[in-house]
């Protein structure tokens, strides 16, 4: 018995010690954003005294004429609008992977599937290329454009519908429905909450893509929070640590929130970008 | 015209009516550009002015020390800390095992760096090792550090072990966790019957059926160590790293700092390849899964 509460304590222990790990970013990004620069070179570990947080907000949101808020909307149209429409797209297809025995359907998977694992700085290179020929270099499309495909959606979307038995499908076909109401009314609802899963995957994902972002856009209005937090400077182009942390906190927030108020969606997929 | 072949052509017709839109913008982004840096890849280049060279720029390529330089940061990532992560991610999903119920807040709180982007990750634990904020410095000192500095080129290895086990460590584990709950309970009550303690139990009963899920979660993961790119992009604003610290940073430099896009295309094509013979194993699996059992 006593052995069992030795072994016991001891699993706390070690699960405390890695929690600790685990939140002391967060802590310090915390307190970080109620210092100065002076007080950040205090290295304390904790909270600044006095308080510099309203400050620090204040001159975030001024940065640049509030640039700040041009990147959190464009955060927001890229991973909004790019997440919903690659997983409908993605849903599309894979119902047609998962009802339908087609021509050169088993070839075709294994494509997709194969260029999935393609890495994304072999294909933003020529993707800069292409963006440049076709003048779209600097515009909202060369960001959009490239997460409207989630590969990743239409596997885990033939998954989902593998879910749902044959027996349904076919039980609609013989009332008379056609493809497309099959799909709205049978297949559609039963993968929801797959569905949301899959867009919120998504929505991190292309809300924490720098790189692509990094490539194709000069202009600062245009950036998203993830890159223009980045390009944080004074005028004489050095950085300045504490409006740097701040901007960054406000990166985050939206995804902690998320995540925390969303938490039964947010299931591991396996997901990789 | 048979009735059977008809119906076949209307299905396929029917399959490719929704499969339209996924496949034009795959083509357009996906098969295009990659088509595209395959066909750069053979052309040298000069300011606008390019040129067909054949496999020229590979075999520079191959000869090129910098670029094999590169490989030194993800070899390290894949040899230690991919195996470190896995080991302890496995050790954590079986003690979360253990208290199903109680292990909630620390699920949480373990899958929570997973949310967070590398760049921002990047930042603040940048700022944490960095020279002048460490909050760490007075912490090392008292145990007795020596050293001036934290944040030193040859710390900068360690540092990004530090970072990306802090991101991705909780969430393999997770993972983990969501395969170790779905193994039938009868499994280990029977070993348990037999007098199998709970590392015996765990060791040659559990971690075999974990081995699909963790050879997955190990591609998934040397994948990620050849692309890495974002910490220590991040780092390298304190600390003077070499613009081919990482394969993805050397191809990043050659194309937009030194405009050698040609270049820069033909080390892509190479990292492609080497990543899709890496993702064989999990490709095969997935679709015999999806597709295999079916049609």
């Amino acid at each position: 018995m006593s052995k069992r509460v030795m072994v016991g304590i001891g699993v706390t222990a070690i699960l405390v010690a890695l929690a600790v790990y685990f939140i002391f970013p967060f802590y310090w990004l915390v307190i970080g954003i109620t210092k100065d620069v002076g007080q950040l070179f205090q290295k304390s570990l904790l909270p600044g005294v006095p308080s510099h947080l309203r400050e620090n907000i204040q001159r975030v949101f001024a940065y640049e004429n509030g640039v700040f808020f041009k990147w959190l909307g464009n955060s927001f149209l890229y991973a909004t609008v790019g997440s919903v429409t690659g997983v409908t797209v993605a849903a599309l297809a894979g119902f047609a992977f998962r009802r339908y025995d087609f021509f050169l359907k088993k070839p075709l998977f294994i494509l997709i599937l194969g260029f999935s694992m393609v890495p994304g700085y072999a294909t933003t290179l020529p993707l800069f290329m292409m963006f440049r020929d076709l003048r779209l270099i600097d515009t909202r499309w060369a960001v959009l454009l490239p997460a409207f495909v989630n590969v990743f959606g239409v596997y885990m979307m033939v998954a989902y519908f593998n879910q749902i038995t044959d027996d349904m499908f076919d039980a609609a076909e013989i009332d008379g429905a056609n493809d497309f109401t099959i799909f709205l009314r049978i297949a559609f609802p039963n993968i929801v909450p797959g569905f949301i899963t899959l867009v919120l995957l998504s929505f991190v994902g292309s809300w924490n893509n720098f790189f692509l972002p990094l490539v194709v856009l000069n202009s600062r209005a245009k950036m998203p929070l993830i890159l223009g937090i980045t390009t944080i400077t004074d005028p004489q182009g050095f950085p300045v640590y504490n409006l740097t942390l701040t901007a960054s906190f406000f990166t985050i927030l939206p995804l902690l929130i998320m995540f925390t108020a969303l938490q039964r969606y947010f299931r591991p997929q396996l997901y990789v970008r | 015209m048979t009735s059977v072949t008809k119906k076949k052509l209307m299905t396929t017709l029917k399959a490719y009516l929704f499969l339209a839109p996924f496949l034009a913008l795959f083509i357009l982004m996906v098969i295009y550009p990659i088509g595209l840096g395959a066909k750069l890849s053979l052309y040298g280049q000069r300011g606008a002015r390019m040129w067909y060279v054949g496999f020229d720029n590979y075999f520079r390529i191959f000869q090129d020390k910098k670029f094999w330089e590169a490989f030194k940061i993800p070899a390290f990532l894949l040899f230690v800390q991919v195996p470190l992560m896995l080991l302890l991610a496995t050790i954590v999903s079986l003690m979360f095992e253990t208290r199903k119920r109680s292990g909630s807040v620390f699920r949480f709180i373990y899958y929570l760096p997973y949310c967070i982007p590398g760049i921002v990750a990047g930042i603040v634990w940048s700022y944490i090792f960095s020279d002048s904020m460490s909050p760490l410095k007075p912490l090392l000192q008292f145990f007795g550090y020596q050293g001036e500095k934290l944040l030193t080129r040859p710390n900068v290895p360690l540092i990004l072990l530090i970072i990306i086990l802090w991101e991705f460590t909780g969430y393999t584990a997770f993972v983990i966790y969501s395969s170790l709950i779905s193994i039938p309970r009868e499994y280990s009550e029977a070993a348990q019957l037999d007098g199998a303690g709970f590392w015996q139990i765990a060791f040659k009963i559990k971690i075999p059926l974990l081995k699909d899920v963790l050879i997955t979660l190990f591609i998934f993961n040397a994948i990620g160590a050849i692309q890495v790119f974002n910490e220590p992009w991040m780092l390298g604003g304190l600390v003077v790293l070499p613009n081919n610290y990482t394969p993805a940073m050397y191809i990043y430099s050659s194309a937009f700092s030194q405009g050698r896009f040609t270049y820069a295309a033909a080390m892509g094509m190479i990292l492609a390849c080497v990543t899709f013979v890496f993702s064989l194993w999990v490709l095969r699996t997935a679709a015999k899964q999806l597709l295999g059992s079916k049609s």
